[in-house]
């Protein structure tokens, strides 16, 4: 009984831990954000009511329109209409996944917003929270010295 | 039979912290409205209040209030 209480502890605290470089990203996760094995991708999650996202995206606008690398943005809005209507509004040109369940942004757990994570081959290279200046250079020279 | 009562008490405050959960980031939707600033929806209250404050304690500037530097209000 002990040891029961003991592992199903253990298995929660893991589960509440978030991803961080070096960590590989479940296969289910891989599988619903159809990532593909030698690319580099960059996950950004946001939502409508950020306003450093709002600063941020255009730049990583940028990062996918120079095909620095691939870009998948997850809008986590409660209301995923929110959400569309923010994607609208700034135009966004890469893949938006709604995670109106939140498993992702559950599963990779980031501790503040905006979040990007470096991807490549199911491994997380790089995780940056919060807005940084001039964030398409940053990840321009990042991924320069990932590939 | 006070030292037993002294610990259930005491472990029930303590059950009752761990019911208090964490704001995750993703979850701070209300918290990044506006009306959840200091001074709520009408940013002129504030200012109003602070536009009280300095002329009472003599401290323009002090909270970072702008001002015409004439000293007529």
């Amino acid at each position: 009984m002990l040891k029961k209480t003991l592992y199903s502890l253990l298995f929660s605290t893991v589960a509440l831990m978030a991803l961080e470089t070096g960590d590989s990203v479940p296969k289910n996760i891989q599988d619903k954000l159809k990532l593909e094995s030698n690319k580099v991708y960059i996950v950004d999650f946001f939502a409508s009511w950020c306003k450093s996202c709002k600063k941020e995206l255009p730049l990583i606008t940028n990062v996918y329109n120079n095909k620095v690398a691939e870009v998948i943005g997850i809008n986590v809005d409660k209301n995923q209409e929110d959400g569309k209507q923010f994607v609208k509004e700034l135009e966004l040109p890469f893949p938006i996944v709604y995670d109106s369940d939140k498993s992702l942004v559950e599963t990779f757990n980031p501790l503040g917003f905006p979040a990007i994570y470096y991807l490549k081959n199911g491994q997380v290279l790089n995780v940056i929270f919060g807005a940084v200046e001039e964030i398409d250079k940053k990840i321009t020279e990042d991924i320069k010295s990932i590939k | 039979m006070i030292k037993i009562l002294l610990i259930a008490l005491s472990a029930s405050l303590l059950m009752g912290c761990s019911l208090i959960k964490e704001v995750k980031p993703w979850e701070k939707e209300t918290l990044a409205k506006p009306m959840m600033q200091f001074g709520g929806l009408h940013p002129e209250v504030t200012k109003f209040e602070a536009h009280t404050y300095f002329s009472k304690e003599a401290s323009r500037g002090g909270s970072g209030v702008s001002g015409g530097g004439c000293g007529c209000n």
